[in-house]
């Protein structure tokens, strides 16, 4: 599945490359834009579930993003545009659960059960982003955009504090297990090894050419795939990756 | 784009109901009942275990016990009580049991409320006593316990073997740091050994756990956050000890390693017997039991024994330790003022997880005597 994929990415690729010897007109209304951007957002549940009390703090993180996109104009308003992007959609957020299972694992050991207290969630996701654009521009400035999206990732983390609280082991009638507020009075987890290789989604976003060649931009990502492998049940809820990003382009062509 | 993280939190739902079903406290409500107690503290049991399923309230005599009894619960909130809260109950007849709901509705859980007399008419141990408790991750372990010439069990002995379930899975009575062998001094023994907590234990700094065997209760609450914590030392006496005398065999094991798992070259592991016999109430006439970080040093020991060496032997041989320090007084000691313990251990220092893997003591036929007590 992962060589087929990546097989196809390759093509898909290459197919990308301005290839003025063998179809120069095509190659003649191409639009090449270079861009950089900042992702904000977080990887959450459709729903928060209830055993999620309050979110008590979200930390900006290195989601950098940079990449390349070419826009194919097939009229005067419409065309299509596809790209390749690396980038990070990290999150930092602390929150406070009531009952919200969980499993601490390290090595041959692990304590799995409902955790009250406070969680601190770190998520990284380094990938590279293919999205592919139907596009639609109102003047010359400005242009709408939406279309799917393929992410392969490359480096991902899963991992987080426990601290401040109780675990009820296994269900909550269980062994009521004191989790301190301190380094080393707190738990660890780490569900890394858990995570998707391959995401899929949707985007929508706006480009504004503000000046002859630089412009901004802004768009959102919305995950249909949880970033978690489905069999890994640890984590009730499927997490959603849902950023939006920032970005400014510039017109190389 | 930046009102993203505020548009999940707007989604934050109504606080769901509670799914917990504890018995924080318990106690005999009414002065009038406080004759039937050595004292008016003893009629009330705060800070209440998750792993407790069994309250006991020590009682002058089961004979005087009236027939009906209220006991009141502090539970988990929104959690109910059947039978009702402070209702009247019969405990002449043994333990009644009480189901305690979870707000929801959902989850239950049971505990039986007993009324006991005091101290048993011996303290002669032969380890004979001994139940195989399925715990949780598919393990089972050797609980031990005492029955008395009335039949009577009591559930004196307590070790860290459930907290080891917590890291362990699948294991096997015999796999558990405190268990009991068929061939002890006479009759069956316990076997104590120090072992690996698991990479979870070594997470925490806790990376080994030393087999223990001791009066009074294992409390899973502060397995993790403080499990000098877990170790609640004694039950009540109504005799003053003098000397404790009993067998062992022992083997230390090879590598002595601290807290970080470095091995301390040159420090070999030694075993420790000891028994503390300390006031049970503070200045204040609140209920004091002693933990593992102040059972040697605590204001409150009255007296203590411990046996000054363990040879490594694999040969039963015989210990003797004899209680030093002051007096007890009469009156204290008529209204079950003290407690006792008398604590093994495979490691010395196993309580700030410095020790052996592997280090291995087995103790049987252990007696305790008493003032006033014909030898």
């Amino acid at each position: 599945m992962k060589k087929t994929f990546l097989t196809l990415v390759i093509i898909y690729m290459t197919a990308m490359l301005p290839c003025n010897s063998k179809a120069g007109n095509l190659s003649d209304s191409l639009q090449m834009r270079a861009r950089v951007g900042y992702n904000v957002g977080g990887t959450a549940p459709i729903g928060i579930p209830a055993t999620i009390r309050s979110i008590d703090a979200f930390r900006l993180t290195p989601s950098f993003m940079a990449g390349v996109d070419l826009m194919l104009p097939l009229s005067s308003r419409w065309g299509v545009a596809a790209g390749v992007r690396f980038e990070n959609k990290a999150m930092d957020a602390d929150v406070t659960t009531k009952g919200y299972r969980m499993e601490l694992v390290k090595g041959d050991s692990k304590i799995e059960g409902l955790f009250t207290g406070h969680v601190q969630q770190e998520v990284t996701q380094w990938m590279l982003t293919i999205p592919l654009e139907a596009t639609f521009a109102f003047n010359r400035k400005f242009s709408l955009k939406a279309g799917p999206y393929v992410s392969i990732l490359t480096n991902s983390k899963f991992s987080g504090i426990a601290s401040g609280g109780y675990l009820r082991q296994g269900d909550p009638t269980g062994a009521k297990i004191i989790i301190g507020e301190k380094e080393g009075e707190w738990a660890t987890y780490d569900f890394s090894d858990e995570m998707r290789h391959v995401q899929y989604g949707v985007s929508a976003g706006a480009d504004w050419q503000a000046f002859r060649q630089i412009g901004i931009s802004a768009e959102l990502h919305w995950g249909l795939t949880g970033i978690l492998h489905s069999d890994f049940k640890t984590v009730e809820q499927t997490l959603y990756p849902i950023y939006g990003t920032i970005s400014i382009f510039y017109r190389i062509k | 784009m930046l009102a993203l993280p505020l548009m999940l939190a707007s989604c934050i739902k109504d606080e769901p109901l509670g799914t917990e079903c504890d018995i924080l406290s318990a106690w005999v409500e009414g002065e009038a009942y406080a004759p039937i107690f050595y004292q008016s503290t003893q009629m009330r049991k705060d800070g209440i275990a998750s792993n407790e399923h069994e309250i006991v309230f020590t009682v002058r005599s089961l004979i005087s016990l009236p027939r009906e009894v209220p006991v009141c619960f502090a539970l988990t909130e929104g959690a109910t009580i059947s039978p009702a809260n402070g209702s009247l109950q019969d405990f002449t007849q043994g333990p009644v049991e009480y189901t305690v709901t979870s707000q929801d509705g959902q989850w239950q859980r049971h505990y039986s409320i007993e009324f006991r007399e005091a101290a048993m008419p011996t303290y002669k141990f032969s380890f004979e006593n001994v139940e195989e408790r399925e715990g949780i991750n598919g393990c089972f372990f050797n609980v031990f316990y005492e029955i008395d010439s009335q039949g009577t069990r009591h559930d004196i002995w307590a070790s860290g073997n459930e907290g080891v379930t917590l890291v362990h899975q699948d294991m096997q009575p015999a796999d558990f740091p405190t268990h009991s062998i068929a061939d002890g001094y006479r009759g069956k023994g316990i076997c104590l050994n120090t072992q690996y907590a698991g990479d979870l234990g070594k997470l925490f700094n806790k990376p080994i756990a030393a087999g223990n065997l001791y009066m009074g209760k294992f409390n899973v609450n502060n397995v993790l956050f403080d499990p000098l914590r877990t170790t609640e030392f004694g039950t009540p006496i109504d005799r003053v000890p003098v000397r404790v005398t009993g067998y062992y065999k022992y083997k230390p094991g090879s590598d002595f390693t601290n807290a970080s798992m470095d091995v301390v070259p040159g420090r070999t592991d030694q075993a420790h017997i000891y028994a503390v016999f300390y006031r049970n109430q503070d200045a204040d006439g609140k209920n004091v039991v002693l933990y593992g970080d102040d059972v040697l040093s605590s204001q409150l020991i009255v007296r203590k024994a411990e046996v000054a060496s363990l040879p490594p032997t694999d040969e039963w041989t015989r210990f003797e330790m004899f209680f030093e320090g002051g007096e007890a007084d009469p009156a204290v000691l008529g209204e079950l003022g003290y407690n006792l313990t008398v604590v093994f251990s495979s490691s010395k220092d196993g309580a700030a997880f410095e020790g052996a893997i592997g280090s291995t003591l087995y103790v049987d036929e252990v007696e305790v005597q008493f003032e006033n007590e014909d030898e």
